[in-house]
């Protein structure tokens, strides 16, 4: 048998998934070892490896089949665009990527202005105006705290992850418009999925039994 | 200014061994579509945009390579060659009726969006059999497929084969808008058939509609998944469209090449001309598939010849990625010899060369430089594949080395000729 290899996005994502995993009886102790230095850890039991990596990292590595299992959250899907199966939706993880802004800038979504749109995610964000809302704006792409660039004016909305809004309650800003939900999903390699078609379609009934 | 050295993203020098073996890979497979009675064909590296455009259903238009010629007209750089195989075939055997067969090996590009590691260009191994709507020719083609595969040492491999009628029938039957088809399609593309099951949960469909399209998952597997299609199928067409891959097995039976096809009926088209019976072939070593083919009925209408077709492509570099990753050996021997020639020896050195290539012998001429060493000659000769290394000096005496092993091997202007 070959070793299947699971990408999994750092942080909470991948605790969430190996919890998920634990259920259906796939473990692997060699990751709950927090000092461990390892990059890639086994369960030869059932010829599994798992691997650490940032979140946009993982579709890279299923599409190359470098990975042949990945789970990251379908903001990640989007943004990156690869080629992979996107078999299932894990449930957890669940938020929503939103246009947010001060509550007058409500008007300028409407009116096919050009508008400022300061965002992490620029594939998305410029769909998203341009093929929904066939709106022409310019993307500015920011590397974090997204929610700063209305407050000091480089943009007049941003397009980002919302989950609870307490960050954009606290900040006066609000939710104006959704693009889409998000959660987690698991992504699968289009030459595994033929190959080891068996046991990748018994892993997804399984998992799928307890989302 | 900067000199630049340096390819461009996405393109890249192929030479050497890897050079060599990706030609002799290429031969190899050229060799088993003549075996089939193939005929070599070449077209134009680039064409007017009109032969790629949207309605012919190659690539998005925004990943051809354009440009302009001086009259205006908009040129493409071709994104794949079947297109332009159907223009020539159109064209070119209007008057035919019988079918014909075509075979091609071409560089393509694909302007794809940056860091991704893509290859722009790549080179496409492909046949087309033109003119002929039949079940026999769809099992040519997979036998075809299954053989080339054979024909370059790979074992583990599969053919997923689907017929897009069936998916169709599927589709026609649930009446969808087209905003719910999308979604579907682009689902089982996905391969996400619960997602599948709840998005039409979500919207009005009856409910054999949305059973039929959740078990497409299930409908994947050797001859025994025809039965239960055929049970799903919710019309004629889509019933027809089993049939025919039940015929084309039968018949692929005779070739002795099912063991390596998969039915895949949830299987949608990478190109939006193919219409029939579309296959995939996959292995392990490589993110993508290594081939692509399908039925084609509509294309060559286009270009003004109404003749129904099919054929693949092999993609070689995926499939010399793949070979490499499963540690399968291109056999690739060509070993030249290298004749290392003084100042003043060059009538003798050049009788031997002629005497050499006479015999077939690959053969390196060169003259030795004064300041080098001879252990120069001996690391170069090892560094680009030279088998053998003959050193004719001044004095009249040759030295024999044998790269490979190192023996050497000394003759003395007295003795007789060598190459004997």
């Amino acid at each position: 048998m070959r070793y299947l290899t699971f990408a999994l996005g750092k942080g909470r994502l991948a605790n969430e998934t190996l919890a998920l995993f634990e259920k259906i009886g796939i473990t692997c102790e060699e990751m709950k070892d927090k000092d461990s230095r390892k990059l890639i850890f086994t369960n030869e039991e059932l010829k599994l490896r798992f691997f650490l990596s940032k979140g946009p990292d993982v579709p890279t590595y299923v599409e190359y089949g470098a990975a042949d299992i990945g789970v990251v959250g379908k903001d990640t899907i989007l943004e990156e665009g690869r080629k992979v199966h996107e078999v299932l939706d894990l449930g957890f993880g669940k938020c929503r990527m939103c246009v947010c802004g001060y509550k007058a800038s409500a008007a300028l979504l409407k009116h096919h202005e050009l508008i400022r749109v300061a965002t992490k995610y620029p594939r998305i964000a410029k769909d998203y105006f341009y093929n929904t809302k066939h709106q022409t704006v310019e993307i500015i792409k920011l590397n974090g705290s997204i929610e700063l660039a209305p407050i000091v004016g480089l943009s007049e909305v941003i397009v980002d992850i919302v989950e609870t809004g307490s960050t954009l309650k606290e900040n006066g800003l609000e939710v104006l418009e959704e693009v889409c939900p998000l959660s987690a999903r698991m992504i699968v390699n289009p030459v595994t999925m033929r190959m080891e078609s068996e046991r990748i379609k018994g892993l997804i009934m399984r998992l799928r039994e307890q989302v | 200014m900067k000199k630049l050295l340096h390819t461009p993203e996405g393109v890249r020098d192929i030479y050497n061994v890897e050079c060599g073996k990706k030609l002799t890979l290429e031969s190899r497979l050229k060799k088993t579509l003549h075996l089939y009675g193939y005929h070599d064909i070449q077209t134009p590296t680039f064409e007017y945009f009109d032969v790629f455009r949207k309605e012919i259903g190659t690539i998005p238009s925004k990943e051809l390579y354009k440009f302009f010629d001086k009259e205006g007209n908009t040129l493409a750089l071709r994104p794949d060659i079947t297109p332009s195989v159907a223009r020539a075939a159109a064209t070119l055997f209007g008057e035919e009726e019988l079918p014909i067969r075509l075979c091609y090996t071409g560089n393509t590009f694909i302007n794809h969006s940056s860091y991704q590691g893509r290859l722009r260009e790549v080179t496409q191994l492909g046949a087309e059999l033109i003119g002929d709507d039949s079940v026999e020719a769809d099992a040519e083609m997979l036998a075809l497929v299954v053989e080339s595969m054979q024909a370059v040492g790979l074992k583990e491999f599969q053919l997923n084969v689907g017929n897009l009628g069936f998916f169709h029938s599927l589709i026609e039957d649930a009446a969808l808008d087209e905003d719910a088809r999308e979604r579907v399609i682009e689902l089982i593309n996905n391969r996400n058939f619960y997602g599948v099951e709840e998005y039409l949960d979500g919207i009005m469909v009856k409910r054999s509609s949305r059973e039929a399209f959740a078990s497409l998952g299930e409908l994947v597997g050797g001859v025994e998944v025809l039965s239960r299609a055929k049970n799903i199928a919710p019309n004629s067409a889509g019933i027809m469209a089993v049939k025919r891959l039940e015929r084309i097995f039968n018949i692929l039976k005779a070739y002795g090449v099912e063991k390596y096809i998969t039915f895949d009926l949830g299987m949608t088209g990478t190109y939006g001309y193919y219409t029939g019976i579309i296959f995939r072939g996959y292995t392990y070593g490589t993110g993508d598939a290594v081939v692509k083919g399908g039925r084609y009925d509509n294309l060559l209408e286009k270009f003004g010849k109404n003749s129904p077709s099919i054929g693949f492509a092999i993609v070689i570099d995926e499939l010399m990625n793949a070979m490499i990753r499963q540690r399968i050996r291109i056999v690739y021997t060509r070993k030249n010899n290298i004749i290392l020639y003084d100042e003043g020896m060059t009538k003798d050195a050049i009788a031997l060369a002629k005497d050499f290539r006479g015999k077939a012998k690959n053969t390196e001429l060169i003259k030795k430089e004064k300041g080098k060493l001879l252990e120069e000659y001996v690391r170069y000769g090892k560094e680009y594949y030279a088998g053998t290394l003959i050193y004719i000096k001044k004095s009249g005496d040759i030295l024999m080395i044998n790269l490979v092993t190192g023996d050497q091997k000394e003759i003395k202007k007295s003795s007789k000729k060598i190459g004997e």
